[in-house]
This record gives C-alpha cells, sequence and structure tokens, in this order.
C-alpha cells in the first residue's frame, strides 16, 4: 500500500468562539479562523500558498477568505460537503503538495449554522424544493440528519440489544469532557438519567443524544514534515488518511446491508494500513458525535471493540477521560459546539502537543494537573496517538491518524 | 412541465426531462408500485436510477411489485423538521423490506423503500403499532393528476422473524 506516512504535518489549527449568535459573516469568522491557524503556526501569510473549504452553499469561498489576508494562492478548491470533510481535505492537501501545486495549505470550514443556515434541517433548508432523489425520503418527513440516521440506529439496538442507556454515556462523558473546556458552549455535565429522560426528537434519539447546531470557524493547517520543523509548534505528523470512504450504493445505501454497517468497514484498512499500526495503538479518538449513535457505531466499526458490542464499550467508561482512550476531549459537537468535524481534529492535534487549552493555569506551557474535575484538566497524559473517525453519514466517512 | 406540486409545505418537482421519476410517479398514481428491472441481468432496482449497480447495462423496463413487505427498521418523528408535519407528530417512518427480490443478489441486499405508515384511511397509525418484523402492504396517496405518494399500512398476515420495536 502506498503510504506518505510521517510526510506532512499539522502545524497550525485556529477557530472563532462558539457561539449561537455570531452576529457576523461567515466570511469574517473563517478570516479570523485562518489568521489564528496562521499565528498558531508562527507562519505568515506568505507562507500559505493553498487553500481548501467544505461548505453546503452557506459560507464564503477561498476567493473571498484568502485576499483578505493578503494570502496569494498557487492552489485551491472549494468543497461541497459537511462531515466527513476534514480529513478528506487534510488528505487532498497532502496529494497538491506532493504533486507540486503548492507548498502550505490552510483548510477551514466557516457557518453560522445556528443564525443563519440551521444545520438541523429547520428555517430554509426545511423550504428548499424537493426534486431527484429527494423524493425517495424527503416527502415523508424525513430530511434531517437525524430522521435520516434514526433507521440505522434503531436496526442496531434491535439486532444486538443496543440500549439507549448504553449510548446515553456518550454524552455523558462528552459533557465531562466539555466541563474542563473554556470554549465549549454546554459546560455543565449531564447524566445517563438526564439524557434518557429528555425528549424525544426522533427514535431512537433524545434531545441530548443530538448535538449543538453552532455558529463557529474552524482550520487547519497542512504542510511537509521538513516545512513543519521550521514552524513554531511542535508538528504533529499525519500517519495515515482515509477520505470520504463509500459503502455501495450511496444513492440509497438502504439497499445494502447490513444497514448497521458504517462506512469504517472499508475506511478502517485503509488508514491503519497506511499508519501502520492497529486500534490498540490509538491513545485517543474522536469519534464524530453528530449523535451519541454516530460515535459508537464508528467505534466499533473501527475495531476498537467487536462489531455489535459498541453499546457495552461506550458504557464502560474507557472513552471518559482518565480511561483507556478518551473520545472527543473537547466535548465534541454533543457539547462543545458543531464544526463539520474540524474541531475535533484541533483538539486531537492540540492533545498531542501537549498543550490543550484547559482550566490548568500553565496549559499553553504544557503544564498539566491531570486532575479531570469539573473546572479542571483535559490533557491526556502522554498522548502520542489520536485518531479522528469522521462521519458524513452511515455509508459516509473520512478518518485520519495522528502522532506526535 | 406540469406545476410543482404543493405537499405539506414543500414543492414537490418532476420535471418533464425527469427520466428517473416522472413514469415512476405516473405508475403511483395509477395505484400501480413499479421498479425497474435491468434488461441484461433481470435484478430490480429502486429508486429508480440510469444504469445498473449489479451490471452497469442501460437497458431497463419497469416491473409491478406486489407492494407488500416487511418493516426492516423505523422511527418515530416526534420533533418535525418541516413545519408542514408538525401537525401529524408523532408520525412513523419505515424502512420496508419489499418481498420481491429478499437477500438478493448477496444476502444482505434488498428492494427496500422508504415511506410513512399510515392507516388505510391515510392517517397516521398509532407510534404503538410500529415495530420491525410487521408486514405491511402499499397504499397511494394521490396528491395532483400526475402524482402520487407510496406509503405503507398494516396488514394482518403473521409477522417475518422477530417482532420488535423500542421500549417505552
Ligand atoms: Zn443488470
Amino acid at each position: 500500500m502506498k503510504t506518505l506516512r510521517d510526510k506532512y504535518c499539522i502545524v497550525g489549527v485556529g477557530e472563532t468562539e462558539y457561539s449561537r449568535a455570531s452576529n457576523r459573516t461567515t466570511r469574517a469568522m473563517a478570516v479570523e479562523a485562518v489568521r489564528h491557524a496562521i499565528l498558531d503556526a508562527g507562519l505568515t501569510a506568505r507562507d500559505i500558498d493553498g487553500m481548501l473549504d467544505y461548505q453546503g452553499g452557506d459560507s464564503t469561498l477561498a476567493n473571498h477568505v484568502a485576499p483578505d489576508l493578503g494570502i496569494r494562492l498557487n492552489f485551491y478548491m472549494d468543497v461541497m460537503g459537511g462531515g466527513s470533510s476534514t480529513e478528506a481535505l487534510i488528505g487532498l492537501a497532502m496529494g497538491a503538495i506532493e504533486a507540486g501545486m503548492c507548498q502550505t495549505v490552510a483548510i477551514y470550514r466557516s457557518m453560522n449554522g445556528y443564525s443563519e443556515f440551521r444545520i438541523g434541517g429547520t428555517g430554509a433548508r426545511a423550504a428548499q424544493p424537493v426534486r431527484g432523489l429527494d423524493l425517495a425520503q424527503v416527502p415523508f418527513g424525513m430530511r434531517s440528519a437525524g430522521q435520516n440516521f434514526a433507521p440505522t440506529f434503531l436496526r442496531h439496538m434491535y439486532e444486538y440489544g443496543t440500549t439507549s442507556e448504553q449510548v446515553a454515556h456518550v454524552k455523558a462523558a462528552h459533557s465531562k469532557h466539555a466541563s474542563q473546556n473554556p470554549k465549549a458552549l454546554l459546560k455543565e455535565r449531564v447524566t445517563v438519567a438526564d439524557v434518557v429522560g429528555s425528549r424525544w426528537i426522533v427514535t431512537p434519539l433524545h434531545l441530548l443524544d443530538c448535538c449543538l447546531e453552532t455558529d463557529n470557524a474552524t482550520c487547519v493547517i497542512v504542510t511537509s514534515a521538513e516545512r513543519a520543523r521550521a514552524c513554531r509548534p511542535r508538528p504533529v505528523h499525519i500517519m495515515g488518511v482515509a477520505g470520504r470512504v463509500s459503502k455501495p450504493r450511496l444513492d440509497f445505501h438502504w439497499a445494502h446491508g447490513p444497514i448497521t454497517r458504517v462506512a469504517g468497514y472499508y475506511a478502517k484498512d485503509i488508514v491503519f494500513g497506511q499508519a501502520g499500526i492497529g486500534p490498540d495503538d490509538v491513545d485517543l479518538t474522536g469519534s464524530y458525535d453528530a449523535f451519541t449513535f454516530t460515535t459508537m457505531l464508528q467505534l466499533e466499526e473501527y475495531g476498537f471493540c467487536k462489531k455489535g458490542e459498541g453499546g457495552q464499550y461506550v458504557g464502560s467508561g474507557v472513552i471518559e477521560l482518565g480511561g483507556r482512550r478518551p473520545n472527543n476531549t473537547s466535548g465534541g459537537h454533543l457539547c462543545e459546539g458543531y464544526t463539520h468535524g474540524m474541531s475535533m481534529v484541533i483538539e486531537n492535534v492540540r492533545q498531542l502537543r501537549g498543550t490543550v487549552d484547559d482550566y490548568c493555569p500553565k496549559a499553553a506551557e504544557g503544564v498539566h494537573t491531570y486532575d479531570y474535575a469539573p473546572g479542571g484538566c483535559r490533557q491526556v497524559k502522554d498522548a502520542e496517538i489520536a485518531m479522528n473517525l469522521g462521519w458524513a453519514m452511515p455509508p459516509l466517512g473520512s478518518a485520519l491518524i495522528l502522532r506526535r | 412541465m406540469p406545476q410543482p406540486v404543493q405537499y405539506r409545505g414543500m414543492s414537490l418537482i418532476i420535471p418533464d426531462n425527469d427520466t428517473e421519476w416522472k413514469e415512476f410517479y405516473a405508475h403511483a398514481r395509477a395505484h400501480r408500485l413499479v421498479v425497474r428491472k435491468c434488461a441484461a441481468c433481470g435484478l430490480l432496482r429502486y429508486p429508480p436510477t440510469h444504469a445498473c449497480p449489479w451490471c452497469m447495462a442501460l437497458g431497463w423496463s419497469w416491473r409491478e411489485v406486489s407492494g407488500r413487505g416487511t418493516i426492516y427498521s423505523y422511527e418515530i418523528v416526534h420533533h418535525a423538521i418541516q413545519p408542514g408535519f408538525r401537525e401529524l407528530t408523532p408520525y412513523a417512518v419505515v424502512l420496508v423490506e419489499l418481498d420481491e427480490q429478499r437477500g438478493q443478489p448477496t444476502p444482505d441486499e434488498s428492494l427496500r423503500i422508504i415511506g410513512n405508515l399510515l392507516r388505510p384511511d391515510l392517517t397516521p397509525e398509532a407510534d404503538a403499532e410500529v415495530a420491525i418484523g410487521r408486514r405491511v402492504r402499499v397504499v397511494f396517496q394521490d396528491l395532483a393528476d400526475h402524482l402520487a405518494l407510496p406509503q405503507f399500512t398494516l396488514t394482518d398476515e403473521p409477522p417475518q422473524g422477530r417482532v420488535w420495536r423500542l421500549p417505552g
């Protein structure tokens, strides 16, 4: 298998505030996130010559964002996509650099996901005309992400005996993590009982099984390992990447079962094959939590536990800070805020640097207490390898393995 | 082009050049559920697609199916996204495995289709009645001269396999 293992690095990360009322344009937010990432890397606008972004008709494209910062581009693409795009674009950035088209690529996602184009599907999205393939689902009141995924989740409960309580542990764990994250929208810890006691949205999803629509912009910067050595922070190396790997019949994935199988079934061999490691070698994960169930489904599909045992796995404490392999230590999309996946890569980069932005007074210098009490530390001790499991929908996902 | 059909606040658009859906809905309006049958390998497929996903052949014909099947999975929507569905909540969306071509061409593949679970009078079925394994048949909800939605209603046939619904 061809691999570019360790030849490329993430050298800068940045974001804007997580809010539900940004009161500004996606252009303004994107510019700020890219600027933060450039400064984080210790670079200048002149060092950035590639740009990639993803959006769903709800954001500002690179040709308006780059010039705002004085960046002249040798390469850029604006890509249609939501969740799972971050990892895929990191791979494309490596490819663009490898092809000699550019040297350093800034990747961003900017969205007013609450105040402007609601990601959950209410408002303008609900009013869009229905045509083409949408006719197979939308006229039946099946439009939002939760509505699109729920039959997959429910069938998992049927086939494997997975319970609402088991899966609710994902939200409880991520809320624990968010309580140590000054940036998080929801910092309050919640219990399994809180989750299963919250109102139904669409069975088997309660309100607290669902993520938070958020206004936010995020950015990561990719360059060669050679150039990374000149950057300010400790470089984080890309060991493997799999981008937008699909199940058969992506047009209507219900046709090709088992419907409880998700894209990681196909992606895992690609990403672990490149990295030359297995699940046991991974110290922390960022398994996409659009919903509690998505985290669970991906962790089992990538082999962190046996297929069908995801409910027990996420309920066992292993995914919590202090557990064997914490997941979404920032609080993720369920608690920190929803960014279509980029924030989970940013968090893992900071974890591998050892400088996660928790409440430890000297966090920026890498001094942590490793005491995971509320309002305290969320740094994973000696984290060496982190993995992101990106999710777009059950039949479509991406993956990324990073090492310090 | 026929006028867009207004249904629960949505504009359903089927232009004259919609080679996938236009005839499907004309059949549905005549209360026939049809799928495409590949002229080369004979396999049935839904939704209507231009080429055969198993052999890539372009030739096909419409084939009427029985409209009978089993609930393979489902969801009960309590919080409607589309404003026009609010008055229906809680409503059931069912993933139905049709009787034709079950487990073919591989054991995990089947003809599956999405619809609402309705009573024969087209009002929403009680959510306590919705369960994996229960048998259903197609009913048609006429929306316009050129368009009807295929929907599903429970039958009194014995269930297929284990009957299960989300507790609570
Ligand atoms: Zn064929």
